[in-house]
């Protein structure tokens, strides 16, 4: 009888012990439980395997009583080895007794990583693709291995793509059509594949962790490494889910809950930031191109001059260059080819020949070369906030009016581009109101669904188009029927650009128009149109100025567009900005002034 | 709400993207051969934007240790083959750091083959004709060459 009450409070004892530990943060965030927009908690992860309760992905208290239950009541060794990081809490928390078992290939995952520390890396955005300006972040565990961190792994979570055309690619990737899972891959394919294929600088945030929180995160990476969740680009992406996995470390960080709508990865890398104590230090990775502009810049006239013929493959005339000039231009030169084959310009046996040639020459020179490396660049941390609100007031036509703007991302030309790519805009949902004093009408003025511009400057040494495109859904003016209405138009094109100094670039376009709208003549109209401009981009202001003709098939559309935007930061977050837009239109003339405060947060 | 804005950044971006996903080929295992890893070409890289993704299936592991470039199995050995695996992936900045005599793959040779990184750097740029001794020599070519060395 005693044995028999005994055991009936052990077991009431264990069963409240482990209700009040299911709701432990640290068991939540191992389960990868999150708040719902409705309906209960419930796990991103969507892997079958990934639970041992059938009903583990809602309930953490039933997933907790089976979790004890394999290590405790089975010998499912296989079974055991997918949950490394469970075991670990779970026998801290004393609900296990048994060992862990032995788990060879959970074992050999761990010795060839040899961890030494976690480092969270953020690729920036790169010059070709502005929509690249989002960046990517992964997780590096850094190595005990003798030698440097090259040999560490990075674990990274993706999409886990297949053989689709282009546009399913995308699709899939926006609208959870992928599942995602996590793989891992040496650093140096990482550097590779950022720093050298796709010219993006690496950030390296080196993160404070103990050494049983590191052991803590081997663990559980390899149990999220066995299972996929479905992936969508704005909010479970590549960050998200390094966010839970830190939670799932550090449950105090409460990552993952910051970012229940979308997941910025330079927004995921500012919480990270801004946690206390978390990350150590912070190390800068420029990509190839990068180094090579600055080794370029550093370069004495008569460097530069060689450099020239040497890229350009002619024989190479050394002139009066001392050994450390020369070491400075074959390095540079090198890297250079290495840039030109990855982007194409360049076959394999020509690739091979010039490399060759230039490092035979550069061996026999002894010493270093006398140009500096690329140590520091602008830190994105410190770049303005992604999402932004406006008021607005202005004169069209002499009515006035006032407006709101509200952009949950990213930044526009206007806008300061520490951190970020200069001369790269990206503008998601873009959204403004209008109240027009006139006939006291409130307006949804404009959406711009998305708005993406490159100006790249083209050079001696890099070609990149420059090019827009936009989609927008607003409010056109048809002067013949004196009505307005919706319209949605896509628009974009491509062109060049060229640097007048560091900070001002003037750019070309040729764009192509297409609208829809029920309250036009015929639906809809097309047009093409050539534009010209100014971009000038300093410290405290920008400036943005062109004029575009419109050539179009309908008469109300053919236009010349000229605009001009300037803005001035009162802070890193808030600015003032002028907007002047003045459409010539066959005596249908439009003329536009707006004063704009903005705040950034 | 969610859904509708991912719908319609889906059509746009249809409208924006269009080509195919992935074009592997291999160029073996000389200077360049590393440039089919990374996706080529403007097209591709902005596909991969909305992914960050990962061609094939999933395999979560290691996948440490063995060359697909030595075949015949010239290099033998746990320490022979890390150096040659990482010279394998990372030829061409080792090519440069050899030339110069000092740089980061130096550093990294030198802990897997357990020397000093200085002398490793100075014995590259003096044998660098020997190390590379033609335009199209390849990875087990140049490790074997840099084990006789050290």
């Amino acid at each position: 009888m005693p044995i028999i009450i005994f055991l009936i409070s052990f077991l009431l004892s264990f069963s409240v012990a482990a209700k009040n530990l299911s709701v432990d943060p640290q068991w939540l965030a191992l389960l990868h439980y999150q708040q719902q927009f409705i309906g209960a908690d419930e796990s991103t992860i969507d892997s079958d395997n990934f639970f041992l309760s059938p009903d583990g992905k809602y309930d953490a208290e039933a997933e907790l009583q089976a979790t004890v239950n394999l290590f405790e009541k089975t010998n499912d060794t296989e079974k055991k080895c997918l949950f490394p990081a469970r075991y670990k809490w779970l026998k801290k928390q004393g609900l296990l007794h048994k060992p862990f078992p032995k788990c060879p290939e959970w074992e050999s995952f761990y010795d060839d990583i040899r961890p030494a520390g976690a480092t969270l890396l953020f690729t920036n955005a790169y010059m070709n693709n502005p929509a690249s300006l989002f960046g990517h972040t992964l997780l590096r565990i850094d190595t005990a291995r003798k030698g440097t961190q090259l040999l560490a792994h990075g674990a990274n979570y993706g999409a886990l793509t297949g053989e689709e055309n282009g546009i399913l690619f995308a699709i899939y990737g926006l609208t959870g059509g992928y599942y995602g899972g996590f793989t891992v891959k040496r650093y140096y394919d990482v550097i590779n594949l950022y720093n050298n294929i796709e010219n993006r600088d690496i950030w390296e945030l080196n993160l404070n962790l103990t050494p049983e929180e590191l052991d803590m995160l081997m663990a559980h990476l390899w149990e999220v490494g066995q299972t996929q969740s479905r992936y969508y680009f704005f909010t479970e992406n590549c960050s998200y889910m390094l966010l839970e996995l830190l939670d799932a470390v550090k449950p105090d960080l409460k990552l993952a809950q910051q970012f229940p709508v979308h997941a910025i990865p330079l927004d995921t890398l500012k919480a990270v930031y801004q946690r206390e104590g978390l990350v150590k230090h912070i190390n800068y990775r420029p990509s190839r191109q990068n180094k090579i502009i600055y080794r370029y810049r550093q370069m004495n006239n008569q460097q530069k001059q060689v450099y020239k013929n040497i890229i350009k493959n002619q024989p190479i005339d050394y002139q009066n260059l001392s050994e450390t000039e020369k070491a400075g231009v074959l390095e540079t030169a090198y890297q250079y080819v290495q840039y030109q084959y990855v982007a194409g310009n360049l076959e394999l046996p020509d690739y091979r020949k010039q490399s060759f040639k230039l490092l035979k020459e550069r061996s026999i020179l002894s010493g270093k070369d006398n140009l500096q490396e690329l140590k520091e660049g602008k830190n994105p941390l410190q770049a303005h906030e992604s999402a932004q609100i406006g008021i607005g007031f202005g004169h069209r036509n002499g009515t006035a009016f006032q407006q709101v703007n509200a952009r949950p991302a990213y930044t526009s030309l206007l806008d300061n581009s520490y951190g970020l790519l200069s001369g790269a805009e990206i503008n998601f949902l873009n959204t403004s109101f209008r109240h027009y004093d006139n006939d006291n009408k409130y307006v949804l003025e404009n959406i711009n669904i998305i708005g993406i511009q490159s100006l790249s400057p083209v050079d001696f040494m890099f070609q990149p188009i420059s090019y827009n495109i936009n989609l927008d859904l607003g409010r056109q003016f048809n002067p013949e029927t004196q009505k307005e209405g919706y319209g949605i138009t896509v628009h974009g094109g491509a062109g060049g650009s060229i640097a007048l100094t560091d900070n001002i670039k003037m750019f070309s376009f040729v764009n192509n128009y297409l609208s829809y709208g029920g309250f036009l003549p015929h639906n809809s109209w097309a047009g093409l149109a050539p534009q010209i401009g100014i971009y000038a981009d300093y410290d405290k202001w920008r400036l943005l100025a062109s004029v575009e003709k419109i050539f179009a098939t309908s008469r109300f559309a053919d236009k010349i567009k000229y605009k001009a935007g300037f803005s001035y930061d009162l802070s890193k977050n808030t600015a003032i900005q002028l907007n002047y837009k003045f459409n010539e239109n066959h005596g249908h003339d439009e003329e536009e002034t707006m004063l704009n405060f903005q705040l950034f947060y | 709400m969610k859904k509708t804005l991912l719908t319609v950044a889906a059509v746009m971006s249809a409208a924006m993207f269009s080509a195919n996903a992935h074009a592997v080929d291999s160029t073996g295992c000389g200077l360049g051969s590393l440039a089919w890893r990374g996706q080529k070409g403007p097209i591709p890289q902005i596909l991969a934007v909305t992914t960050n993704g990962t061609f094939g299936n999933q395999t979560f592991g290691i996948s440490s240790g063995t060359s697909g470039c030595d075949p015949q199995g010239r290099i033998s050995g746990g320490t022979g083959s890390m150096a040659l695996v990482f010279l394998e992936n990372n030829m061409e900045q080792f090519a440069m750091d050899a030339s110069a005599g000092h740089g980061e793959t130096i550093d990294t040779l030198a802990g897997i083959l357990n020397v000093d990184s200085k002398r490793l750097g100075e014995v590259s740029k003096q044998n660098f004709a020997t190390l590379f001794p033609s335009e199209n020599v390849d990875a087990v070519d140049v490790t074997v060459n840099l084990l006789a060395l050290i």
